[in-house]
């Protein structure tokens, strides 16, 4: 079905959302809701008609502005939201790094939560343990690894995940808005760590606001908005595009043309 | 230079392609369950060792408060039923206590395991993984607070109820088993409901209150007796109870010294796996809507 040796390979992807289905529901609303005989609420298609592959060694940026749909995209490659329509190959190991230490429990300590978090990951037991020190010693955490999370400064929270996701050596590497966090130091060597991986014939998919990332290091990238795919291509274009479209957006004219 | 050394051990593949419209059927579903559990049993163990370490470490006395809570608890209730309702029964501190063990075990468990899923929400949408094994490991983890009931429980036995020490107190865990299978149902299909109602955590704490009153904790067979010819509509409702079984068997073994009633334990065991095949099968079904509802 899949020709080629892409990666990640996405056909006709739509996902769509039961606007009924929302946060927070209670029994009240939904009372209500069937009182009144409301159609309940209707859909919200997240994305739709989204279709891109990368290959191995390949790092494609998606940018868009905010609630375009990037996240949910990362979201469904990573395998966390099913597709409600189109077709999605993913050939090798994922790993997603979406957002830093979302699942840190903040009264364990650094090195359970390293273990629960590659337990949730599902990284074999002895593989995480060979790689606790790396771990620690790339997050530079030092001392402070026996002491509770919820002791740590924001900064070490985010490396500490960081560490984790790229840790497992992935094939795949789904990255969203995880480059600009930390100090200076960090920020560079999670950038030569990102780019080790690159090398490593791994392919990466990235959710980023930063510019500079997607026409430095990511060979391809692609604009969306509103849930569409408007525009593919060589990053500087790409970049381009989107900031002329922004200034339209800004200034209340219609976007220059595709 | 980076502390990542290549890896030498091959790389699994995992080709995945997730397409639409491909369901698995009820026993498909039950199947990836009983997997998901098996293959993220670590996952599980991790999660248990957590909730205990954590539930160790906020307090003073950490996890003697499992041996005071139940403790206290049964004083309380000694004093306001012997005493200022005069309404005892002879060794009435274990005749209670018989029934708080496995009572706080139930409870607390159930009200850990409601909030187990929708607790994690950040964890779920940002990774992928069975969500099964959280409300299973809330469940599991009340295994050690009822565990550490059993300290308490010897220790009465042997200073205060020697004479009521009996061969039949080796039938407990039989009696837990049956327990924890409901326990385990119940858990999983309100931990699910959860997500979409968040009522359920509100209406439980007063749920379960009333479900203690209703239960034969305080009370025996004298007390039902009463109320049957005043109430006949809420002795039943007492008798159909699923407690009320479990706990009359707690009592005969610890408290009587006598084998349970095993007929009525056996209806709830079967109830029981029934109504878990069940709420396995919701939790499966509405599983995949997880990251967009929470």
């Amino acid at each position: 079905m899949f020709a080629g040796e892409a990666a990640v390979e996405v056909r006709g992807l739509g996902v769509r959302y039961s606007l009924r289905l929302t946060r927070k529901n209670t029994i009240r609303n939904s009372l209500a809701q069937f009182v009144r005989r409301e159609s309940s609420g209707g859909h919200f298609w997240a994305l739709r008609d989204v279709s891109l592959s990368v290959g191995h060694g390949e790092s494609l940026a998606v940018i868009g502005p905010n609630g375009a749909g990037k996240s949910t995209l990362l979201q469904v490659l990573a395998g966390i939201i099913n597709p409600t329509e189109g077709e999605i190959s993913i050939r090798g190991r994922l790993s997603s790094l979406l957002t830093l230490g979302a699942g840190f429990d903040q009264e364990l300590s650094g090195r359970d939560n390293i273990l629960l978090a590659g337990a949730f990951l599902g990284i074999e037991d002895v593989e995480i343990q060979e790689r606790l020190d790396d771990i620690i010693a790339f997050a530079d955490i030092g001392q402070f690894i026996d002491a509770a999370i919820k002791t740590y400064s924001s900064g070490m929270r985010a490396r500490l995940g960081f560490a984790i996701a790229t840790s497992v050596n992935p094939d795949i590497l789904l990255l969203d808005e995880v480059l600009a966090t930390g100090d200076q130091v960090f920020r560079a060597k999670s950038k030569e760590r990102v780019l080790e991986l690159a090398k490593g014939a791994k392919a990466i998919v990235l959710v980023t606001h930063d510019m500079h990332w997607v026409t430095e290091f990511c060979n391809r990238a692609m604009l969306i908005e509103h849930g569409h795919v408007i525009a593919e291509g060589q990053p500087a274009d790409i970049v381009q595009m989107h900031q002329d479209r922004s200034d339209a957006a800004r200034r209340g004219v219609p976007p220059p043309p595709v | 230079m980076l502390p990542f050394a290549a890896m030498s051990r091959p790389i699994p593949e995992f080709p995945v392609a997730r397409t639409t419209g491909v369901r698995p059927g009820p026993i498909g579903l039950l199947g990836n369950a009983v997997r998901d559990v098996w293959t993220r049993r670590r996952l599980i163990r991790y999660l248990v060792r957590a909730d205990l370490k954590k539930k160790g470490n906020d307090t003073l006395f950490g996890n003697v408060w499992w041996i005071l809570d139940p403790l206290l608890q049964m004083s309380i209730y000694v004093v306001l039923v012997s005493i200022i309702f005069e309404r005892s029964q002879p060794d009435y501190g274990l005749f209670i206590f018989a029934a708080i063990l496995p009572w706080k075990w139930f409870s607390s468990a159930i009200s850990d395991s409601i909030s187990s899923v929708s607790g994690q929400d950040r964890l779920i949408k940002q990774v992928q993984f069975p969500k099964i094994v959280l409300p299973v490991a809330a469940i599991l983890a009340g295994i050690a607070q009822f565990a550490f009931g059993m300290i308490p429980l010897a220790g009465m036995m042997l200073l205060l109820y020697a004479d009521r020490i009996s061969p039949t107190l080796l039938l407990i865990p039989v009696v837990a088993v049956v327990q924890l299978v409901f326990m385990l149902a119940l858990g999983i299909f309100l931990a699910a409901l959860n997500v979409f109602f968040r009522d359920v955590g509100n209406v439980s704490r007063h749920a379960l209150r009333l479900w203690f009153y209703l239960s034969p904790a305080l009370y025996g067979a004298t007390v039902i007796d009463g109320v049957a010819r005043s109430h006949p509509e809420i002795a039943t409702l007492i008798k159909i109870n699923p407690f009320y079984p479990i706990l009359n068997a707690y009592r005969s073994v610890i408290y009587e010294g006598t084998t349970p009633e095993w007929q009525g334990l056996g209806v709830v065991l079967a109830i029981s796996i029934a109504f878990l095949i069940v709420s396995v099968w919701f939790f499966k079904r509405v599983e995949p809507t997880f990251a967009k509802v929470l």
